[in-house]
């Protein structure tokens, strides 16, 4: 053949190429063009997670809105449908920016290999629960629950022993299909998790250990068992938050995925079911994901909760009502100073998540008043901060995350096992001359592992060691801390008269034992990744090596450090962050001795049997107010022998196009994204 | 010609094997794995992290990892996406692959067009204004710093002027009632661009069959009508205005793609045509008393035109590989992105299946442009 005839060969085949490439895709991705009325934002899986991963599935922070309601249609795709003019479009389209598709539209899914932050954003709290968090106070609440559950009793059926609780449902209540959300649909839900052994999130929300079972006693009557009895983190902040799924949409889809073979084939068949006319119940419905593009969720004019009005009181108590349907109040009397009253929407006709490459472009976009709202999970960073600050049109909002940034320790090498030196060690560093004056405010000193912003959980009396002293006073306290443990130099740190300043820097730092103190590394993040911890680390190393305790900050990739820390647990210290959930059960996965193994989360092997009790009595306890004592004593505990030695956190910054939008409030524990953008609050001026 | 394509052929087949064979083990170089992910969830019990690991493979040991993914790149089956769990994929790249092949491939074009026409002009006049200017800001575009050119670009014509999109592939507002997908658009603009390719090159052809007859400014006009049809047949489809929004969104990133890339292209034809306009033939094409236009195009550039074809073609094929910076700073998720986010979080099957698709076109283009060099130049023949 000719030169140019296998020319025209190559051509034709990639023009033959490009041809079949379009045609599949075409069949594949037809629009699903159906409603999904999102239910009441829940808080969600509950979840901490290991700060620095660009999706994680942590637990989402307590959605305002009180129950559930369904009543949703198909929507049957129009022939031809004009071209929509933007005028139209833009009427009470609650924009949102967010910087990463969805993964999924499956619920089972999303709770499962897709937990990704930004599926929880779009698909989080579209589901029925039973209980949900209040807004702001984060107050236990019933949501699809008529009132709180009956209290855990012991029954044996059939020779054995269960603790059993009773739920009572709100009645009325229907999923878009037409029938009613009822206690089978809770049944099914849960007996799917534990029988397809769903993997991700759903063990934590329906622990195999603890569900045996539930039973529908009535439709609107719910009894769970239990095979031992559970403490508030499984069932009160744990399955009490499970998101319920139609029974009648997905038996058949289950029954399907079952015949699949192996359980991971079976679960995979499941997730692999890409939901269309899913019935469901809630203020929006899921109506259109354009990949890549955005997501919309269209407004459930059917909202049971619509036009409810919560009211919560300085007293604490914490009142509910719609006209006509229901009253609730919880917490006390219902009276005296009002701190927060709202009416559940929606107010918007449409909510839509735009996805955008970067935060720049998410930024710009937001200037431009194209989104109204940018869900992030970091927040804004401080140049964009100050670069929004100005604008008009546009304000920006600051509220404490629900995070920690750490020291950690590695307690199966000398001397970091040794209590004096962590204490020390943690006298030495200065977090408020760093975060106020290196950091210039962008970060804000801790001293617990319960951040400040979780007022019903956090201790504000726990030892600061080192707080308020100033930098002579430090290393004064330090040396005499080591001293008195043991620990010698062959030079003695000294400090200059006005105890400014180190004038002679420590050497030959030896262990109680004789031994010289090994040379140790901190492992941080680079500065490319997250400047704060990295100075951290560099301002630590530098005050350590003055008192002469010979440590080098390693500064390197997040994946490394990971790799060394939890899977290798080859390391001597380490700086890295949690994202934390509200109930504090994080402090037994943290620090318990049963979790120091490879891969386990007390990666620094810490093991103190007084500290064990404590954790297995807070796994065990069922009563709030005891649990809360608990989680106090574990505070000021572990603020003194100091697994970690707590560093600091950041604010959450966001910002919103208040010319175009209002909230009824701002002030949230971990930022409005924290509850997905207050989609059914938001209104309009 | 044959005996050397089937030679070529087994070559790319080895090289292909050596691209699948390095990537599965820099990916695997990396620390931790995507399970690492859940590892860090302490609400993920360790039987959950387990059985994610093994629904992904990872609980396998690494010459078993190796050889199933051996296994699937040869028989055409990548697998299964983890970050995608549990989507194929192929499926994944299919939904990307028009998107950036779109955006690239007319960026690419506008960019060799704007490009050789400069360099053809700068060459023939040498010394003049037009030379500098272009030379000049050429060069400081061509080493300019993507993201924030591209950045800038967005502030100046879609910020501050507010003539044009923020970033992203579409409209939100326009398509949220919209009845088909954007891919389907996209595939459709692919479409009538192949459809359209082909003709052009079918009557380019058919026109050097008819001799004289095909001479002139007839195939053009041919071409032309063709063209001109084009936007008839969309007004048809009823997606017309979604396909105008698309190519809306797309004014900006190839404004940017063309003034950061146009230099090398311009460059690459000013040398070649100043090394051809020294040549004996258009010596004598000046002698013949051509006009200056006719020796300009039809002599001096046409010959000139190899390496820059060859250029053109490697920009062609490398364009389904996107760019990471563009498509992040334009919110245009295609396979750079796409690419990127797999390597990041260790999407092992996503990389394996990226690196596939881009090692194959790039092989193939290797091939094409062998091939073109016979077509464009006799004197080359392959034994």
């Amino acid at each position: 053949m000719r030169p140019a005839g296998w020319l025209a060969v190559c051509i034709l085949t990639l023009c033959l190429f490009a041809l079949l490439g379009c045609t599949p895709e075409v069949v594949r991705e037809e629009v699903v063009r159906e409603v999904e009325v999102v239910v009441t934002a829940t808080p969600g899986p509950g979840g901490s997670a290991q700060t620095g991963q660009t999706s994680a599935p942590v637990g989402q922070a307590p959605d305002p809105t009180p129950g559930q309601q369904a009543a949703s249609t198909t929507q049957p795709a129009a022939a031809t449908p004009a071209p929509p003019t933007t005028t139209d479009a833009t009427e009470n389209v609650y924009q949102l920016g967010i910087s990463a598709d969805l993964t999924t539209t499956n619920y089972w899914a999303y709770l499962g290999p897709d937990g990704t932050i930004w599926n929880l954003y779009v698909l989080g709290g579209g589901k029925p629960v039973l209980y949900t968090y209040s807004a702001q106070r984060f107050d236990w609440v019933p949501s699809l629950a008529a009132d709180f559950p009956t209290a855990l009793a012991e029954e044996t059926v059939g020779g054995q022993t269960f603790w059993t609780t009773e739920v009572p449902l709100k009645q009325g209540v229907k999923w878009s299909d037409g029938n009613d959300v009822t206690a089978e649909d809770f049944a099914f839900t849960a007996h799917t998790a534990a029988e397809l052994e769903l993997s991700g999130n759903w063990p934590s929300i329906v622990d195999p250990e603890f569900f045996d079972h539930a039973e529908a006693l009535d439709p609107y009557r719910l009894k769970i068992f239990f095979k031992q009895k559970p403490g508030l983190a499984r069932w009160q902040f744990g399955q009490a938050f499970m998101p319920i799924l139609s029974k009648a949409y997905w038996e058949p889809v289950v029954a399907e995925a079952k015949q699949a073979g192996e359980i991971i084939e079976q679960q995979k068949a499941l997730y692999a079911h890409v939901p269309e006319n899913e019935p469901t119940a809630g203020g929006f419905g899921f109506s259109k994901w354009e990949r890549g593009a955005f997501a919309e969720k269209e407004r459930n004019p059917d909202y049971y909760f619509a036009d409810s009005t919560v009211t919560q009181y300085a007293s604490g108590a914490y009142a509910e009502s719609k006209p006509g349907a229901y009253e609730f109040a919880a917490y006390g009397a219902p009276g005296g100073d009002k701190t927060l009253e709202y009416t559940t929407g929606p107010y918007a006709d449409s909510a839509i998540y735009s996805i955008y490459g970067s935060q720049d472009a998410t930024v710009l976009a937001l200037k431009k008043g194209d989104i109204d709202f940018m869900l992030n999970p970091l927040g804004l960073s401080r140049g964009l901060q100050e670069q929004l600050e100005g604008e008009d049109g546009l304000t920006v909002i600051e509220n404490p995350s629900t995070g920690v940034r750490y020291l950690g320790f590695n307690f199966r090498r000398e001397p970091m096992d040794n209590k004096a030196f962590r204490q020390a060690v943690a006298t030495l560093i200065d977090k408020e001359f760093l975060t106020s004056t290196v950091l210039q405010g962008v970060a804000i000193p801790m001293y617990t592992m319960v951040p400040e912003g979780n007022v019903a959980w956090y201790n504000a009396d726990v030892p600061l060691i080192g707080q308020g002293l100033s930098r002579g006073e430090r290393i004064a306290q330090a040396v005499q801390m080591l001293k008195d443990a043991g620990f010698t130099w062959e030079t003695e740190p000294r400090i200059s008269e006005d105890g400014r300043f180190v004038e002679q820097p420590g050497e030959g730092l030896k262990m109680p034992n004789g031994e010289p103190v090994p040379e140790m590394d901190i492992l941080a993040p680079s500065p490319g990744y997250d400047p704060l911890r990295s100075t951290f680390a560099i301002w630590i190393e530098r005050w350590l090596n003055e008192v002469g305790i010979p440590v080098r900050a390693d500064l390197t990739g997040f994946n490394l450090i990971v790799e060394k820390v939890f899977d290798q647990q080859d390391f001597d210290m380490w700086i890295l962050g949690w994202r934390l959930t509200l109930y504090p059960d994080y402090l037994e996965a943290f620090f318990h001795s049963r979790h120091a193994g490879l891969e386990g989360h007390n990666a620094g092997g810490y093991n103190n049997p007084e500290f064990d009790r404590l954790a297995d009595q807070l796994l065990a306890e069922t009563d709030v107010e005891t649990a809360r004592q608990q989680v106090f004593e574990m505070q000021a505990f572990l603020a003194d022998d100091l697994p970690y030695v707590v560093l600091f956190d950041t604010p959450l910054v966001e910002a919103y196009r208040s010319d175009r939008i209002t909230y009824p409030y701002t002030d949230s524990l971990g930022g409005l994204q924290n509850a997905s953008g207050l989609t059914t609050l938001v209104q309009f001026k | 010609m044959t005996s050397y394509l089937a030679r070529r052929a087994g070559q790319m087949v080895l090289t292909l094997f050596l691209i699948v064979t390095l990537t599965f083990f820099l990916v695997q170089a990396q620390p931790g794995d995507y399970a690492t992910f859940y590892s860090l969830n302490p609400d993920i019990p360790a039987e959950a992290r387990e059985q994610i690991k093994a629904s992904f493979g990872l609980d396998k040991p690494l010459w078993q990892q190796y050889l199933v993914h051996m296994k699937n790149t040869f028989t055409g089956n990548f697998g299964v996406s983890f970050g995608h769990y549990p989507r194929p994929v192929m499926e994944v790249l299919a939904e990307r692959l028009p998107r950036t092949v779109v955006l690239f491939l007319s960026a690419t074009a506008v960019s060799f067009y704007v490009g050789f026409f400069l360099g053809k002009a700068i060459a023939w006049r040498r010394g003049g204004v037009l030379e500098y200017a272009a030379t000049i800001s050429g060069a400081t575009l061509f080493t300019a710093f993507t993201p924030a050119f591209a950045l800038m670009m967005i502030w100046i014509f879609a910020f501050k002027l507010g003539w044009l999109p923020v970033g992203k592939f579409l409209d939100p507002l326009i398509w949220r009632g919209a009845e088909v997908s954007a891919n389907h658009v996209f595939s459709y603009m692919l479409a009538t661009a192949a459809v359209f390719i082909a003709f052009a090159f079918l009557t380019l052809l058919a026109a050097r069959k008819l001799g004289r007859l095909g001479t002139g400014r007839m195939p053009f006009l041919v071409i032309a009508g063709g063209a001109a049809v084009i936007p008839i047949v969309w007004a048809f489809t009823g997606v017309g205005y979604l396909a105008l929004d698309i190519l809306r969104h797309m004014i900006l990133p190839i404004a940017t793609l063309t003034l950061i890339s146009f230099a090398g292209t311009m460059l690459l034809t000013r040398n070649s045509m100043l090394e051809t306009m020294r040549e004996d033939y258009v010596m004598a094409a000046r002698a013949k008393g051509l006009p200056e236009k006719v020796v300009r195009d039809r002599h001096a550039a046409r010959n000139a035109l190899l390496p820059v074809i060859t250029s053109l073609v490697y920009s062609l094929i490398f364009a389904i590989d996107g760019s990471v910076i563009i498509e992040g700073v334009f919110s245009w998720p295609g396979t750079g992105m796409t690419l990127l986010e797999a390597v990041r979080s260790e999407d092992l099957p996503l990389v394996m299946g990226s690196m596939v698709f881009i090692g194959l076109f790039s092989l193939l283009a290797h091939v094409i442009v062998d091939v073109l060099y016979v077509y464009l130049d006799p004197r080359i023949r392959y034994q």
